[in-house]
């Protein structure tokens, strides 16, 4: 018998495996700038493209690794309810973006330059959420990218604080050119041993 | 949207599976070796896609008839389930995954190219649809076959299905896989192992519904997703 209020026990991880289907991406699932396959990209903010390369132990590049990016728009605004400024989040932004690695360990997100905000950890600096899922992960790893243009919201962030100072520039995405009209950005992911990129406590 | 989760426990202790997960080698080169970062969660954590029916189409829970007449090989079935959250609370619009191996144990994907097990050109395996307002949602496909994975060690994974579900938060992301009950291969899968707690390997596990219930159309089964996240304030 369930006590009143005892919670239920939550359903437990299991690992995406190999064979997460490729008939389920559609052209445009990385692109978090438009909320359908059909909409016009939304152009309040700088567009920007996130690459990089997923690898695992020993710098051997990750096959068909899944990533979902989640991140605020270019005002620092989610358009979801926990959002005290839910309303005027920008209406064209999805600024949810799902991706896959390639035979090389490839991916690539095009997104706006997120904006900061203030939440209950604290002053944020723009950043975004990065999922990994992969065959070999049981779990899935969360992440998160910050930008080099913002060094004082960097160094005021409660999430950066948290991981240890030298292990800080993992965080942060490179300048990598430029691509398709706009800055490009490369965060590569090292899952496991060398430069292992910090993750967070599910 | 006024049952949003704002509150995430820990998960609850032996409920996660091991990592690196014995006798599954991958998990040895890609689990993390450093400890994971504790980190205050932030807007980020507590919020997620809620329109994600518009990005993904969300209509496809027939994987055993896509061709009208032209049936997938197999026993035909029906899933159908919840996603709940913590509290016991449906989860709504949430979007749901499923993509499984055919009656032989073979996926449709370019990579399962390790045994020459045969492909149905009337089963795809994949699947997608948004829950409804009770948190329901339902396919119909056929029982998956138990399949080899080439490792050293031989390692036969049991009939499962893969489940990815998009809840109303980060947080609440899962991917996770469907077991059936009485499989005698179930025990000896590292997979469904690494889950130390049984009561949490009890959640992996699908109910066969009693026939009388279904009818003589399909094997029924009930499956309900409990991802994390609870109202901070309970409910009375």
């Amino acid at each position: 018998m369930l006590k009143p209020n005892a919670p239920l026990l939550p359903t437990p991880s299991q690992t995406i495996g190999p064979f997460f289907p490729q008939t389920f991406f559609q052209a445009g699932d990385n692109d978090l700038t438009r909320v359908s396959a059909a909409a016009a990209p939304s152009t309040r903010g700088e567009r920007i493209l996130l690459r990089g390369v997923v690898r695992r132990e020993g710098g051997i590049p990750c096959v068909n690794a899944i990533l979902e990016a989640w991140q605020a728009d270019a005002a620092g605004r989610f358009r979801h309810p926990k959002d005290p400024e839910c309303a005027l989040a920008d209406p064209d932004f999805l600024g949810w973006g799902r991706a896959w690695t390639d035979a090389a360990g490839g991916y690539e997100f095009h997104t706006l330059l997120p904006g900061g905000f203030t939440d209950a950890a604290g002053p944020r600096a723009p950043h975004i959420e990065l999922a990994v899922m992969a065959s070999g992960l049981m779990r899935t790893l969360f992440t998160t990218v910050f930008f080099p243009d913002f060094p004082g919201p960097n160094e005021a962030d409660p999430v950066l604080a948290a991981v240890p100072a030298a292990r800080r520039p993992l965080l942060l995405a490179q300048p990598d050119g430029e691509a398709a009209g706009c800055r490009a950005f490369r965060f590569d992911l090292q899952l496991r041993g060398g430069a292992e990129t910090p993750f967070f406590v599910e | 949207m006024d049952s949003l989760p704002d509150r995430f426990d820990p998960w609850p202790p032996g409920v996660q599976p091991v990592v690196p997960t014995p006798g599954y080698p991958g998990t040895f080169t890609h689990s993390p070796a450093e400890a994971p970062i504790r980190r205050p969660a932030g807007r980020g954590q507590f919020t997620g896609p809620l329109d994600l029916d518009r990005k993904l189409p969300c209509d496809e829970m027939n994987l055993a008839t896509p061709n009208p007449g032209r049936p997938a090989i197999g026993q035909l079935i029906h899933i159908a389930g919840r996603i709940l959250d913590e509290d016991g609370r449906p989860v709504r619009g949430a979007v749901v995954e499923l993509w499984q191996a055919n009656a032989a144990g073979r996926y449709f994907h370019p990579n399962d190219t390790t045994r020459d097990a045969p492909l149905d050109p009337n089963f795809i395996g994949n699947g997608r649809v948004r829950t409804d307002a009770e948190g329901g949602f339902g396919f119909f496909t056929v029982k998956p076959g138990a399949y080899p994975v080439p490792t050293k060690e031989v390692w036969w994974r049991p009939p499962h299905v893969h489940f990815s579900v998009i809840g109303p938060a980060s947080l609440s992301r899962l991917v996770t896989q469907m077991f059936f009950p009485g499989e005698p291969l179930n025990p000896f899968d590292h997979i469904f192992m690494a889950v130390p707690e049984a009561a949490a390997r009890q959640r992996l596990l699908a109910t066969a519904l009693p026939p009388a219930e279904v009818g003589a159309g399909w094997l029924g089964f009930r499956h309900d997703i409990v991802l994390r996240g609870r109202a901070a304030t309970p409910p009375c």
